[in-house]
């Protein structure tokens, strides 16, 4: 039933020049749950838009199982309806003048299905995303939520290879988004569908992705699992964009006495005179305490980001970094920092390497 | 101050900003609207009053003597039943409201979510044509439906409502439809459906305010309309309602109360249509007019 998805080498150019997407190629396994992240205007929407058949490519192929559903160097188009695709808009796109259970439907009806087996089909999905109970409501009387699961009901009840999700999150509040989230995760695992969900928010996709994506002006920048996109982020981009709150990245020459401090000559004599350096607020400490620390900062503001407290500290009276504090620090504070892990990349923004100094 | 306070009662400050500004607009609106009501209520007062009470003037008011006489007369005047007028202008103004609805929602939905080679041109054209006035058509409209053998029947009337109508209507829908979220038609076409299907089930429902405004004003429009009528039709039996008016003005002297009763019938059709429709109608602009 799921199937697997191959993006060969897709460039799409909206005339009169605009590049949405460059040479993008992935493979996605069959069941797997596929995010593509990326801030706006990145090309995902497009990516997604082209698998299901609403964009053609201007290069490139999609394929999926085993069917090449768009080739544009060989001229093959398969029309969305033929993909057997399920998709959720961003808006959710519920047909206003139709219930729920009419929305439903309406896949179904358009392949003309016995009578029977479309109310069987619509209760069964129903049931599955508990709104059982909306069947007869129309989308103007039912929440976020309650509409975005009907969208789903919908995308879902044909049946389909492919599991396409639009931004499907960012119109709930905050509250129900995690528990939304949950719930597509879920869903997603029980039916073992294959689902490409695209995001421009990093949680939502790391807390349902199995791979991840990242998209920059069309261009993919890294591809992998979670832990690895913020464990190894693979250029200055994602290191910056992955991680909330966000990495401390530095430029620095070479002979910073920074670098002397972190004791990373070692790992960058190669690569020309200037690197960024990047340490995570979540991977080094502030504290009063400290016996081997790496360099003495004083504090300058102390705030809580989510549950956790950090330190935004003055280092060498220049550079400033956000570090996870210690509970007794307060502001203007002398304190002694300790980092436990460092990310190195060279004058081009490229990954050298990730270090425990 | 305090008699400042009493003036601007109704103002809630918003949309128009200074007082000043919400008061000029009001005197704006209350004059237009007075203008325009004006002359409906003088023919109504002049048509349910005896003649001799209005001859100097229908704005005086002594002796009052309602009566509906005037009514009965127009409806039933064996010479010139404005009964017959009715189910005449009936006969022409729904087929030649629907048709051009039809055919221009088809056409509005082309222009307005496909492309082909001329769309443009086509369009402009349309927009171009729309401009030339009836009177400059008329004499080839009479010659074709001569021709055709059409003349001085409902078909060949209702044909020439309907082509006059369709470009209008196709000008209206299109931007219409252009104004719907393209999203559920994207879905519609992810979920199986043919354009056909997604016009019918997902297009034309949702285009309900956009086309009952458009069938009102059509509807509205063939029933007022005088000129065609006047040129295609001279059969005293197929006659429309506005042709029957001038005819009961009387051959020696002009009966107003006759001729205002008939007149006021005329007018409450359209303005019933528009009292029913009217959710759908000021829907259907404000829709146009505001970009979702």
């Amino acid at each position: 039933m799921a199937a697997g998805i191959i993006i060969d080498d897709v460039t799409k150019v909206f005339p009169p020049n605009v590049v949405a997407l460059k040479n993008v190629s992935l493979k996605i396994k069959p069941g797997e749950f596929f995010v593509v992240l990326g801030p706006s205007g990145s090309g995902k929407t497009t990516l997604l838009r082209i698998i299901a058949g609403l964009e053609v490519p201007t290069k490139g192929r999609v394929i999926i199982g085993d069917e090449v559903v768009v080739d544009a160097n060989e001229g093959i188009y398969v029309e969305p309806r033929d993909r057997n695709i399920g998709m959720v808009f961003q808006n959710w796109a519920l047909y206003p003048h139709m219930t729920a259970y009419d929305n439903i439907a309406f896949p179904l009806r358009i392949k003309k299905l016995p009578k029977d087996e479309i109310d069987k089909r619509v209760r069964e999905v129903a049931e599955a995303l508990e709104i059982s109970d909306l069947l007869y409501r129309k989308p103007a009387h039912m929440s976020g939520g309650q509409q975005q699961r009907v969208a789903v009901a919908r995308a879902l009840v044909k049946q389909p290879n492919v599991l396409l999700l639009d931004e499907p999150f960012s119109n709930l509040d905050a509250r129900i988004r995690i528990t939304a989230r949950e719930f597509v995760r879920e869903l997603q695992k029980n039916l073992g569908i294959t689902t490409i969900l695209v995001t421009h928010d990093q949680a939502d996709a790391f807390a349902v992705g199995d791979r991840i994506m990242i998209l920059k002006s069309g261009i993919a920048q890294q591809i992998g699992p979670p832990e690895e996109l913020y464990g190894k982020p693979a250029n200055v981009f994602i290191a910056g964009f992955i991680g909330d709150p966000p990495m401390n990245l530095f430029k620095l020459k070479i002979d910073h006495p920074l670098i002397d401090t972190l004791n990373v000559k070692g790992y960058i004599t190669k690569h020309g005179n200037i690197v960024y350096v990047g340490i995570r607020p979540d991977e080094a400490i502030a504290s009063t305490s400290l016996e081997n620390a790496h360099f003495i900062g004083k504090v300058i503001l102390v705030e809580y980001v989510g549950s956790r407290r950090y330190a935004k500290v003055n280092i060498l009276n220049e550079i400033s970094m956000r570090v996870l504090a210690e509970e007794n620090i307060r502001d203007g504070d002398e304190v002694r920092i300790y980092v436990k892990k460092l990310h190195l990349f060279n004058s081009n923004g490229k990954r050298i390497c990730t270090i425990n100094p | 101050m305090g008699a400042k306070r009493k003036l601007l009662k109704g103002y809630r400050g918003g949309l128009l900003g200074s007082p000043l500004k919400w008061l000029i607009a009001n005197i704006v609106a209350w004059t237009i609207g007075v203008l325009w009501v004006l002359p409906f209520i003088g023919i109504f007062m002049t048509s349910i009053r005896p003649f001799s009470e209005v001859v100097s003037g229908w704005w005086s008011v002594s002796p009052f003597t309602p009566t509906l006489k005037n009514y009965v007369d127009a409806l039933f005047n064996p010479m010139f039943s404005l009964l017959r007028g009715f189910m005449n202008s009936f006969i022409i103004a729904v087929p030649s409201t629907i048709i051009p609805v039809m055919l221009a929602a088809l056409a509005a939905y082309a222009f307005a979510r496909f492309s082909f080679p001329i769309k443009n041109y086509l369009f402009v054209t349309m927009l171009f044509l729309m401009a030339a006035p009836q009177q400059m058509t008329i004499i080839p409209i009479f010659f074709m439906l001569n021709n055709m053998r059409l003349l001085n029947t409902y078909l060949g009337l209702i044909l020439i409502h309907s082509s006059w109508g369709i470009p209008w209507i196709t000008f209206f829908l299109r931007n219409y439809f252009s104004m719907l979220p393209k999203e559920l038609e994207e879905i519609a076409r992810v979920d199986g459906a043919t354009n056909r299907q997604i016009f019918f089930k997902i297009v034309l429902p949702i285009s309900l305010p956009g086309i009952i405004s458009a069938s009102v004003l059509q509807f509205a429009w063939v029933w007022n309309d005088f000129f065609f009528a006047l040129m295609l039709i001279f059969d005293p039996n197929k006659m429309v309602i506005t042709q029957m008016l001038p005819r009961l003005k009387g051959q020696y002297q002009i009966d107003w109360g006759l001729l205002s009763s008939g007149s006021v019938l005329a007018m409450i059709v359209p303005l019933i249509v528009y009292i029913i429709f009217n959710k759908y109608y000021m829907g259907g602009f404000r829709g146009w007019a505001m970009k979702k």
